[in-house]
């Protein structure tokens, strides 16, 4: 078990997360593929520290990634609502304003 | 200090009263014009300080030097350094003279004519920056300020024959001069960069420096000659170009005075003058100086002698006489050119007031039919007028019968050929001055003129101020003292005193006096002792009633063929220009716009995936570049 | 022993991923997150990153997954149990492999040095945070203060309107 693996399955989850970024309507499940991206992130940041780094600075910033996620999360609920109460929908190709 | 150092003060009177006519004229008394006439009158003074300088100081005698003057530093461009200066020598100091002492009998002369025309200030102050836009020509001591000053006088004459331009004829004849005269300037202005481009200077003594020592090819210098030469064909009204000088006799009469006299049409023979060193190192560009100048006198000598506007009897006769100077330069005649321009000036100056205290008298009317007689109530015009028309006609010891001779002596001299010719034009000018001046002053007074007066005193004394040396200052050009006169002092004292030919002079002084009694007897005492002859040259009366067709030909060539190639033009101009060089981006944009702006779809997701292909592609980058 | 439990947590971890991004059903989708979260909170265990799983397993598992659920209860699409992707999909697999290959490759290209994961444990780890790290957690708490302000007025703000 090696740094490698972890690195690997980190980037793994990231793409599926991109793939779930790029690749889905319902801005719900973006939301959910914006997390599996995080925690990917914070895979790879865990990984480094617990490898690499005597002083652990990547468990911090993971602390702190959690944080910004959480906030995310309590926003983008938000402007859902928002969406869904405006537009009747949460499909994000149905919110298309900012075009020709 | 030297006293013609002075000279520059001359010219720039009249330009400080150009402008404070111009911008603090409405708030002065009298709209500021007294301003104008000082300025001139001071020129005036100076002249006559800078004369007894030049006399006093012993200034290197030669062509286009101006020690006897300076040339300060302008601006460097590259490895061309500009200066600009002043040239005093006898050319220009008589050229002084000259254009100060008519420009200012003009100017008071104009108090009159001119009162209570609504655009008085106006009218003085471009007649200032026109005195002072000459005396600069003259004084010039580089072509390129020369070259400025040039299209100074045009502008000048431009806004001056088109003075009252609310007359559709006057400001036609105004384009029609500006025009005609551009397209020798543009001559003047590639002869003068040809020069340039040959001497590397535009001093006028370096390059006359360069013309004399054979620096030039002979080749490029004629060219240069003929180029300089066009540019004084259109300002000297020389044949071809000569059409636009009597349609400006639509301008005030002063203003033709002016222009005739001491401005713009001098300003030609001025320029061949002023150049000759050039000219004299290209022998065949003076010969189609004197063939063109001769052309031009027959021509409009020809003209003078059917038109029947008084004025315009005028512009003809200055055409002639300018021919007959253009002539004397091509003849090696510079001296009696410059006499003879001096000569015609004084005179024509007289002729040109006269004939407006006519006009005034006669409520602007200038056809010479519905004159006669007018000796009888203008008697001071009249003998002014007719000193004058002597004067000019070549009548004995007038200043034009000196002048004249000299002329002729000259092409007796250089282009023998050429004499018989001259001969004719000094004919016909005699023929012509008769005509004017027995159907306008003499004969029977008609009743409908009876009412008519003498104008006021400020006119006529210009008039007899400036008769008096349009009828003495041919003496001058004799052998006064043992310094030699005119003739020497113009040529640098190189003993080239004026010669009076015995035989010539009897001959042209017949002339003149056989075309005087033939005058006298035609128009004057009403005989009808041409009439056959004018009904058998019938068809060659027409063409020249026709202007030889010129107008017409210029007309045709305009509708036909400039028109035609600016029509070609305009379509390159639409199709290529516009259409495809302004219009074609424009419209590639605007279509190639229309079909980029569908990439922005306005869903979220297309531009993440953009973004992130480019993500891709900057982290394969800098794998690459990071591990090598 | 450690790589079967990593193998393990790894498999449930993209299992779980890929559920996410697969499945039609909304509410499928957010307990195949959740499979994944947990999942992950055991690969922490495994590096010695005792707070962190915790952490994972409180604030993913409990509160961001309970949040989604909110979302989805509150929004209520009749889509929900049969959603469908994008157009671009194909280009989206195309995209994710891409930077998959490109990284796993970068990553590959050079072997780490082979040693065993350590971790500082959770009283050092609580000294650095509020020691060295102390600033940037306050800022932190002003950041989750400032996005639940901003969450209340987005909200109420369309409620208003």
């Amino acid at each position: 078990m090696s740094l490698e693996f972890f690195q690997v399955l980190s980037v793994a989850l990231f793409s599926i997360g991109l793939y779930g970024v790029l690749a889905r309507r319902s801005s719900v499940l973006i939301l959910m593929s914006i997390e599996l991206m995080l925690n990917a992130v914070n895979i790879n940041l865990i990984a480094a520290a617990a490898f690499l780094d005597s002083a652990f600075v990547g468990q911090i910033i993971a602390i702190f990634v959690i944080t910004v996620a959480a906030a995310e999360v309590g926003l983008a609920l938000a402007i859902i609502l928002q969406l869904a109460r405006n537009k009747s929908t949460v499909n994000v190709d149905e919110v298309d304003l900012m075009k020709w | 200090m030297d006293l013609t150092q002075l000279a520059w003060l001359i010219p720039a009177f009249s330009f400080i009263a150009f402008f404070l006519v111009v911008f603090l004229g409405k708030f002065l008394p009298g709209r500021g014009v007294w301003i104008s006439i000082l300025a001139i009158g001071g020129g005036f003074v100076v002249f006559w300080v800078v004369l007894v300088g030049f006399l006093g100081a012993d200034c290197p005698m030669a062509f286009g030097q101006a020690t006897c003057g300076f040339s300060m530093e302008w601006f460097t461009a590259g490895d061309v350094e500009l200066s600009w200066g002043i040239i005093v020598d006898p050319l220009s100091v008589v050229m002084l003279g000259m254009v100060t002492l008519v420009g200012l009998m003009i100017q008071v002369y104009s108090l009159g004519y001119m009162k209570g025309d609504p655009r008085l200030g106006w009218y003085f102050a471009v007649h200032s920056l026109f005195i002072a836009s000459m005396l600069a020509l003259v004084l010039a001591d580089n072509f390129l300020l020369l070259y400025v000053v040039w299209e100074l006088v045009g502008l000048c004459s431009y806004l001056l024959i088109g003075f009252w331009y609310e007359r559709r004829s006057a400001s036609e004849a105004a384009k029609k001069a500006f025009i005609t005269t551009r397209i020798g300037d543009v001559g003047l202005l590639i002869g003068i960069l040809l020069l340039f481009d040959q001497t590397g200077t535009f001093s006028m003594s370096g390059t006359f420096e360069a013309a004399t020592a054979g620096q030039i090819g002979q080749g490029t210098l004629t060219l240069a000659a003929l180029l300089i030469f066009l540019g004084a064909m259109g300002k000297s009204a020389q044949f071809p170009l000569h059409v636009w000088l009597p349609d400006a006799m639509e301008g005030p009469t002063p203003v033709s005075a002016l222009i005739h006299a001491a401005t713009m049409v001098a300003a030609g023979v001025f320029l061949v003058a002023r150049a000759f060193p050039i000219f004299e190192a290209a022998p065949d560009a003076l010969t189609v100086v004197a063939v063109i100048g001769l052309i031009t006198a027959l021509i409009a000598a020809s003209q003078a002698l059917v038109a029947t506007d008084l004025k315009r009897i005028l512009a003809y006769s200055t055409v002639s006489h300018l021919g007959l100077m253009m002539l004397s330069l091509g003849a090696f005649g510079y001296t009696a050119a410059i006499f003879h321009l001096v000569a015609h000036g004084f005179s024509k100056a007289v002729l040109f007031l006269g004939a407006g205290s006519v006009m005034h008298s006669m409520d602007e009317e200038t056809d010479i039919r519905k004159m006669g007689g007018l000796r009888k109530v203008m008697p001071v015009t009249a003998l002014t007028f007719t000193i004058g028309a002597l004067s000019l006609a070549g009548a004995p010891l007038l200043a034009g019968f000196w002048s004249k001779d000299e002329v002729l002596l000259a092409v007796l001299d250089h282009k023998n050929y050429l004499l018989a010719f001259a001969l004719i034009a000094a004919f016909l000018s005699a023929l012509y001055m008769a005509r004017a001046l027995f159907v306008v002053f003499y004969g029977k007074l008609k009743d409908e003129n009876q009412h008519v007066h003498e104008s006021p005193w400020v006119m006529t004394g210009p008039m007899v101020l400036l008769a008096v040396p349009a009828a003495v200052v041919g003496f001058i050009a004799l052998r006064v003292t043992d310094t030699g006169g005119f003739g020497t002092f113009l040529y640098f004292n190189k003993a080239h005193a004026f010669e009076f030919s015995y035989p010539l002079g009897i001959a042209s002084a017949l002339l003149a006096l056989g075309a005087l009694w033939l005058g006298w007897m035609a128009y004057g005492k009403g005989s009808t002792l041409l009439d056959p002859l004018k009904a058998r040259l019938g068809g060659l009366n027409r063409i020249i009633e026709n202007k030889y067709y010129l107008d017409d030909l210029y007309q045709w060539t305009i509708d036909r063929i400039i028109l035609l190639v600016a029509k070609v033009v305009a379509l390159f101009d639409r199709i290529v220009v516009n259409d495809t060089g302004v219009d074609g981006p424009a419209k590639g944009v605007r279509w190639s716009g229309g079909i980029i702006r569908y990439h922005v779809t306005g869903r979220m997701y297309n531009y993440a995936l953009g973004m992130v292909i480019g993500g891709i592609f900057v982290a394969l980058f800098w794998w690459l570049l990071t591990t090598r | 022993m450690t790589e079967v439990l990593f193998g393990i947590a790894a498999a449930m971890a993209l299992g779980g991923g890929l559920g996410v991004v697969a499945t039609r059903n909304v509410v499928h989708a957010a307990l195949f997150l959740l499979l994944s979260l947990v999942a992950v909170a055991g690969l922490y265990l495994l590096l010695f990153a005792e707070f962190l799983a915790l952490v994972q397993v409180l604030i993913y598992g409990g509160a961001i997954i309970i949040v989604l659920l909110f979302a989805i209860m509150l929004t209520r699409s009749r889509e929900y149990p049969r959603i469908s992707d994008n157009r671009q999909w194909p280009l989206a697999i195309l995209a994710a492999g891409g930077l998959f290959g490109v990284v796993t490759a970068a990553i590959l290209w050079k072997p780490s040095p082979d040693a065993a994961p350590q971790g500082p444990g959770l009283a050092k780890l609580g000294e650095t945070l509020f020691t060295d790290w102390a600033l940037p957690f306050e800022v932190a708490s002003l950041v989750l203060l400032v996005a639940l302000i901003g969450a209340i007025i987005i909200a109420r703000a369309g409620g208003r309107g």
